[in-house]
């Protein structure tokens, strides 16, 4: 369906899940930016900065989407201060060390994944011609962060306990952020633009089973709300650090923008 | 965890033959298809495929790329692991 033709209640709705998704992919892409150096491995290095890239592009593409809204996304990009991000909370602060990456890389870009399926195969067309492309580049997120977490659950126990702490500590903000269950997810659901949130985390906790049984873990998929909650920011009180922001909007570059 | 020498063959058109583009080293296939994808992204590939260079069997040479005694990258040999 066309934007202009949702009622004006999703119409209202959309952009915010439009943000949230960008912004998650915005400030992923930063975060595994700061890993181009100081991977494991060079080629662990390549791999990190080349998803850093696709994040950044598929950002591009779901920002680009707000026209439909009468919304510039220029504007949007590189104007906003970081109170107004919509990113998931645990992309606040960088990614600890690598056990972190690979804990982002399988629960939060997972989770963000498996957003953009519902939006990919719901009712908006704009959505249904645009995530398909970066679910495909997805598709190697996946498999370099489910490689990665094997490989560190055969390791030495510290490893396992860092790559643990590191999941239990995003999975419910990535859960609550993406795939939240409150009135305006269950609006847009109904409105086919994406999946039910229950539908969606009973697939999500089935897609993680696997790879966080390996740290004996057992995925719980239904984090409450939090009571500090922001609906317009699909996230809770709180902003990402303030020079990932700057580097996100490209402040130290503006007077080159040849947009 | 020991890491070994795959080599990265691929070809931009179904009509080309595939072509050796490079090498990676891994641990395993799973990061060695993702490394090789991630690393020779410069151009729109038709297919891609690695081979664990270990796995390569030399015809008529032993002084070839995939002999015995051919290092990758960290100088390592072909059938060895780390």
């Amino acid at each position: 369906m066309n934007a202009r033709k949702f009622s004006p209640e999703v119409r209202e709705a959309l952009p915010r899940l439009i943000l949230s998704l960008a912004d998650t992919k915005r400030m992923l892409g930063i975060r595994y930016s700061d890993w181009l150096l100081g991977a494991p491995s060079i080629e662990s290095g390549i791999a990190t900065a080349s998803m850093s890239q696709d994040e950044w592009g598929h950002a591009r593409l779901l920002y680009a989407m707000l026209k439909d809204f009468d919304v510039d996304p220029v504007e949007v990009e590189h104007s906003r201060p970081a109170a107004e991000y919509c990113s998931a909370s645990c992309l606040d602060e960088p990614f600890a060390d690598w056990a972190a990456v690979v804990a982002g890389i399988v629960v939060l870009d997972g989770t963000l994944s498996l957003a953009l399926e519902g939006f990919a195969t719901g009712t908006c067309d704009a959505a249904r011609r645009r995530v398909p492309k970066m679910l495909a580049e997805e598709a190697f997120h996946r498999d370099f962060g489910q490689a990665w977490m094997r490989r560190i659950g055969e390791g030495a126990e510290e490893g396992r306990e860092r790559l643990a702490a590191a999941a239990a500590s995003m999975l419910g903000a990535a859960i609550t952020c993406l795939l939240p269950g409150d009135d305006e997810a269950e609006l847009l659901a109904g409105a086919g633009v994406t999946a039910r949130p229950a539908d969606a985390r009973a697939r999500l906790a089935r897609r993680l089973a696997e790879p966080l049984s390996a740290l004996g873990m057992t995925p719980a998929t239904d984090p409450p709300l939090p009571a500090d909650w922001i609906a317009s920011r699909r996230r809770p009180a709180g902003e990402p650090a303030g020079d990932a922001v700057e580097r996100a909007r490209g402040d130290r570059n503006r007077a080159l923008f040849v947009e | 965890m020991e890491e070994a020498v795959y080599d990265v063959f691929a070809r931009k058109r179904r009509a080309e033959p595939l072509r050796h583009i490079g090498y990676v080293d891994a641990t395993d296939d799973a990061l060695a298809r993702v490394y090789a994808w991630k690393t020779y992204d410069e151009e729109n590939w038709f297919e891609m495929c690695v081979v664990r260079r270990s796995h390569i069997i030399p015809v008529n040479r032993i002084d070839g790329p995939y002999a015995g005694r051919a290092t990758g990258r960290l100088g390592r040999r072909a059938g060895e692991v780390r």
